[in-house]
């Protein structure tokens, strides 16, 4: 090793509250190599680019640029090492041009400083050439497709002389085309010396592009190889090679009749299409995949926030159309959301309250509270669910994350459901609560609901379903029954041919 | 061309107006009411109207600026009075200005408060303190300190040249400047400003102290105007600003707008006056069709913007 | 949002219970400075029982705005055109029982259905459009003022109404002013809606996240309207019962009292971000402004003061809901900037 590493993370180590993030990542990244990093949801990658690019400080744990070590990165200094990070949602100014845009990025610093505007056109002219992008630097960047912004992302980290640059999913939302243009550009820069740190959740990607892959797992890495070194099989087994540490309540009840059936559904707006299943009463229908699949894209058609413009949803024989959450709460479907905090619990407000508020038509006949039906409500709720509180007038920001999670279940309940939606029910959630979650959806299950349950915590959709669809690409790849193993699942949801045949 | 679809429109309605002046009110382009039209209404309405847009720009709002232009005004004045020379008065004047919007940008960008409410309140306290103070008594400056102790003419055409050259520059420094894109970014997105090295709340901050001081020299522009200083100016000086601003092409929302579509729109708001005059059309109805063109501004770039989204 | 929030402690802290310690403050400082007795040995001034009635009769108008504003502004909105509404009906009611010859009760109906209609025309715009309602009631503020301007050319003014039109704003039923009476039932009625129906929740689910009420099923859309539109109601009525008092109608009614009003309800506890708030906390926020607005002349101050002394109560006010959690983000970042260890343990 005559030169070092361009970078190099030792023992890096990160807790959010009481949650480890990271454990003690070992990473290094050379110059003129495309180092890709692999991982499932909450594996800890976003965590260690945010650490990379200076938005997060590590608890322990040293990082060296250059073979210099680095104490209190911050986002500016970070930027100065000539480390950049390419988001998969790129963070332009939508009213400013694209030579504005890049000229802000580059030289932020110097407020007085006259932005020569000639000069800087041919020099944006330059980098977007240098990168094969058609891009008028005079055009607004609101007016650029997701791809092209992506490029203009890209030329800035050319112009700021980046030597590390961090592509997190970049193909996410790219067409096939777009996606060879991408790759010619990231083989440019590996050619000119620039270490790229690359993220997909597309082994193809990674086996066509990388040239060594670390895996990430549970906040530590699992190892790093040279990529011609492995196959698509050995990637799949270090990413789950996880032992199963709960046990899940078995699955007590026998699936019924056919509650929701789902033809050809899809949505333009969200990108949602040719979604096909049925859930039945009694049964609970996982819905995994990798963040980004869709699945809470597709919860929010069920659910009329975002209606489907093609295809045909029927609820218990009947064809619905739903167009607002009014239209899915009165045919019987609930829906608790991913973000309790935007979504979920009004924290400000008691928790009787937060319980009756999709309710308020029929269980306030003529808008009129009844305050002492809706304590009682309350306190059924708080019994049957066991929800750790100091009473039904405890504001929800009260109570811990698995408790504000109950109180959304309830919000639910009230409505007397036919189907139930969870989206990941369980995150952000203690141990003990989970557990006591998972039962209370065996319970409801038993007692004939239909439950559709999302969930990126892998074990957890494999141990409570009865069957599992596996969503990538905003569609379904493939229905699995329940008791599948994990590798098979991930194989799915990654997209492996290998994977997707067994 | 589609960029500036907006300025463009607004700068055809005026030519429009104009047109309209020419061929049925010939009266209008008569040089020295026109001149005094200019110098008395438009001029100090830019000046003002050049922070306002940047506020704007910066996703904020004041409406403060009646009240200490009043009060900058009327403390000028007194000072002239006192037999303070102007090259006293006039800086006193602006940096009372700064410290009123020092003041205001230190509760909106420093304590995070809405500055619709902050101005509201300053506005107030600032306009009754005046009333309070002063009960409405005119400033007697003497004719020797009107027009800056120039004669009229050269003090009308000083007043034109200052407001449309601080304009012409501010447009500059809002385009070649990084500090006019700043403003731009944090207007668009605080957070992305932020971790672009950009401090919003100090650009926030230093919106307010700009409108201030323009506030304080715009007080004084239109102070010298006369021999005696009316402590009541400035009421609804607020809502023309807000008007031109608006009508110009600056999204309320922010980060979007620039100084050339505010003096189009501004110029188009002071023409409806004696348009309305020339036509025959009382002038009481100005006002109303001052908040029907805010509210259609308003509409057309929220409908704008719905498109956008689909 | 822990637990320490409950207890003795938070009914002492309670913004209710110090913004009555102000206002009780308030109405000492005024009795004892402004209640003198003459040379016949009666007792004048603010002490008395009609100087006491007098302040409920002017404050009605303002008491009004802010009971319709506190939804407004629970919801995350505001509506800034209320005073100019307050004018505009003024000069439509003058207009129409003088120059139409409508009778007075017809006119009040008509002139009630203006407000709705103008509270309507926010509503639509900021509803159906999406639009900011700060602006868009900054547009129609102008607006109303303006037609009520146009209407009477700016200097005509309606008056010689009715004795049993103008027993509204000046007679006392059983001692009290008959506006009170209105003012009462108004403010029972609002108490009602945001207390005790399922809108008032829903004004509150709004104002915290509209995202996340537009979850819960809630009809978002249809929430607001009704805000604005009774917003709309209040400035209407509140116009009548000005014009009733003085007898006099004017374009300049109600200059300036959305400012009173929205200080009554951010004093009274309400968050200008929406979300949190309640009625009881703004009849007290405007009983503390209308005594300081209007008490003055008892103390031979000049009015003026009342208005500036409101427009620094409303910056403190602000200020103060704001200032705990500003202090604390700032010693969380003092002391976070301070723990960040700068030496890195050396690597192996």
């Amino acid at each position: 090793m005559s030169t070092p590493p361009l970078l190099e993370l030792r023992a890096l180590a990160k807790s959010f509250g009481g949650a480890r993030a990271l454990r003690g990542v070992d990473f290094d990244l050379r110059e003129g190599e495309v180092h890709a990093l692999l991982g499932e949801n909450g594996a800890g990658k976003s965590t260690l680019i945010k650490i990379v690019t200076g938005a997060h400080q590590p608890d322990r744990g040293t990082i060296k640029v250059a073979g210099q070590i680095v104490a209190g990165l911050s986002p500016a200094t970070a930027r100065q090492l000539g480390i950049a990070c390419i988001y998969q949602q790129p963070a332009l100014f939508p009213d400013l041009t694209v030579a504005e845009n890049i000229a802000l990025r580059l030289e932020p610093a110097a407020a007085l400083r006259r932005v020569d505007w000639s000069a800087r056109r041919e020099r944006v002219r330059g980098l977007l050439d240098r990168i094969g992008a058609v891009i008028s630097p005079e055009a607004e960047v609101r007016t650029l497709s997701m791809p092209e912004q992506q490029l203009v992302e890209i030329a800035c980290a050319l112009g700021a002389g980046a030597r590390i640059v961090i592509m997190d999913e970049p193909t996410a939302s790219l067409t096939q085309k777009e996606q060879h243009l991408l790759f010619a550009v990231v083989r440019e820069l590996r050619k000119s010396g620039v270490g790229v740190i690359y993220i997909s959740h597309r082994l193809e990607e990674i086996f066509a592009l990388a040239d060594r892959v670390t895996v990430l797992r549970d906040g530590e890495s699992v190892g790093t190889n040279e990529v011609s070194e492995l196959n698509e099989a050995a990637l799949i087994r270090m990413m789950v090679g996880r032992e199963l540490t709960q046990i899940y309540p078995p699955s007590e009840s026998a699936p019924g009749n056919v509650v929701l059936a789902l033809r050809n559904v899809g949505c333009r707006t969200s990108g949602v299409q040719g979604v096909t299943f049925d859930v039945r009463a009694g049964e609970i229908f996982g819905l995994a995949g990798l963040v980004g699949a869709g699945r809470t894209e597709l919860a929010r058609i069920l659910f009329g926030i975002t209606p489907a413009d093609t295809g045909e949803i029927t609820l218990n024989g009947e064809r619905v159309v739903l167009h607002s959450p009014q239209d899915a709460i009165a045919r019987g479907i609930a829906y608790v959301p991913e973000d309790r905090r935007r979504h979920g619990v009004v924290l400000d407000l008691p928790i009787a309250h937060n319980m009756t508020m999709a309710i308020h038509p029929g269980f306030f006949p003529a808008t009129w509270l009844r305050l002492s039906a809706e304590r009682g409500l309350a306190l059924d709720f708080i019994r049957d669910l066991a929800i750790k509180c100091s009473g039904p007038e405890a504001p929800g920001g009260s109570l811990s994350g698995g408790n504000q999670q109950k109180v959304s279940l309830a919000r639910w309940l009230a409505t007397k459901p036919k189907l139930l939606i969870l989206d990941e029910p369980t995150q952000g959630v203690d141990v003990g609560a989970k557990g006591e979650i998972h039962k209370i959806i065996r319970r409801l299950a038993k007692e004939g609901l239909a439950v559709l349950l999302i969930s990126s915590d892998l074990p957890e959709a494999l141990g409570m379903s009865d069957r599992i669809g596996v969503m990538r690409g905003s569609t379904i790849a493939a229905i699995l029954p329940g008791g599948s193993d994990a590798h098979t699942v991930m194989a799915a949801a990654l997209g492996s041919e290998k994977g997707a045949a067994a | 061309m589609s960029r500036y679809f907006r300025e463009i429109s607004v700068a055809a309605a005026l030519a429009l107006v104009l047109v309209g002046l020419a061929l049925f009110a010939r009266a209008f382009y008569q040089p020295q009411p026109l001149l005094t039209l200019v110098t008395s209404q438009v001029a100090p309405t830019l000046v003002i109207a050049c922070g306002m847009t940047l506020v704007i720009i910066c996703r904020q709002i004041d409406i403060s600026v009646g009240s200490s232009f009043a009060i900058c005004g009327v403390c000028g004045a007194l000072l002239l009075k006192q037999g303070f020379p102007i090259g006293l008065a006039l800086p006193a004047s602006v940096l009372l200005g700064a410290a009123f919007g020092a003041l205001n940008g230190a509760l909106v960008a420093g304590l995070g408060l809405p500055s619709i409410v902050v101005t509201l309140a300053t506005m107030v306290t600032w306009r009754e303190a005046l009333r309070w103070l002063r009960q409405g008594v005119y400033v007697n400056i003497g004719t020797e300190n009107q027009w800056f102790g120039l004669s009229q003419r050269a003090g009308q055409w000083t007043i034109i040249i200052v407001a449309v050259g601080l304009m012409i520059g501010l447009a500059v420094v809002m385009k070649h400047l990084a500090a006019g894109r700043f403003v731009y970014a944090v207007g668009t997105d605080a957070e992305a400003a932020r971790l672009a090295g950009i401090r919003p709340r100090l650009v926030t901050f230093l919106c307010f102290v700009l409108i201030g001081a323009l506030t304080g020299l715009a007080a004084m522009m239109s102070a010298v105007q006369s021999p005696q200083v009316d402590p009541t100016a400035g009421v609804g000086l607020e809502l023309r600003t807000i008007a031109a601003v608006v009508v110009g092409g600056v999204s309320i929302s922010g980060g979007r707008g620039n100084l050339w579509g505010v003096l189009a729109g501004l110029l188009l708001l002071s023409s409806i006056n004696p348009a309305l005059t020339y036509l025959g059309v009382s002038a009481f109805w100005e006002k109303a069709i001052q908040g029907t063109i805010i509210l259609l501004a308003v509409v057309a770039d929220g409908l704008r913007s719905r498109k956008r989204a689909n | 949002m822990n637990s320490d929030k409950h207890g003795l402690k938070k009914l002492l802290f309670r913004h209710e219970t110090l913004l009555l310690l102000v206002l009780v403050g308030e109405w000492l400082f005024f009795y004892f400075r402004g209640t003198t007795t003459n040379f016949s040995g009666v007792t004048v001034g603010f002490g008395t029982a009609g100087a006491q009635i007098d302040i409920l009769r002017h404050s009605c108008e303002i008491g009004l705005l802010a009971l319709v504003m506190t939804p407004v502004i629970l919801t995350g909105g505001i509506d800034l055109s209320v005073g100019s509404l307050m004018g505009l009906s003024a000069v439509v009611f003058g207009k129409l029982w003088r120059d139409a010859g409508v009778p007075i009760p017809a006119a009040i109906t008509a002139t009630l259905a203006l407000g709705a209609l103008a509270g309507g025309l926010n509503a639509t715009l900021i509803t159906a459009l999406r639009l900011p309602p700060l602006i868009v009631t900054l547009g129609t503020f102008s607006l109303f003022r303006g037609l009520a301007e146009a209407l009477t050319r700016g200097a005509d003014t309606f008056t010689g109404f009715p004795a049993s039109f103008q027993a509204i704003g000046q007679n006392n039923w059983f001692g009290l002013p008959a506006q009170l009476l209105v003012f009462v039932l108004v403010a029972a009625a609002i108490w009602l809606l945001v207390h005790r129906t399922t809108l008032g929740r829903s004004f509150r689910a709004i104002g915290y996240a509209s995202e996340g009420a537009r979850y819960a099923g809630l009809p978002v859309g249809r929430r607001l309207a009704t805000v604005y539109i009774l917003a709309g109601l209040g400035a209407s009525l509140a116009g009548l019962i000005f014009t009733a008092r003085l007898n006099q109608a004017g374009a300049n009614t109600g200059t300036g009292y959305e400012l009173f009003a929205i200080t009554a309800v951010v004093l009274g506890g309400t968050s200008i971000f929406g979300g949190s708030g309640s009625v009881h906390g703004t009849l007290l926020g405007w009983a503390a402004v209308a005594v300081l607005s209007d008490s003055l002349p008892y103390v031979d101050w000049p009015r003026e003061v009342g208005g500036m002394l409101t427009g620094l109560l409303l910056i403190v006010a602000l200020s103060a809901g704001v200032l705990p959690k500003f202090l604390s983000a700032w010693r969380a970042r003092r002391h976070s900037s301070r723990s960040v260890n700068p030496q890195p343990t050396p690597s192996p």
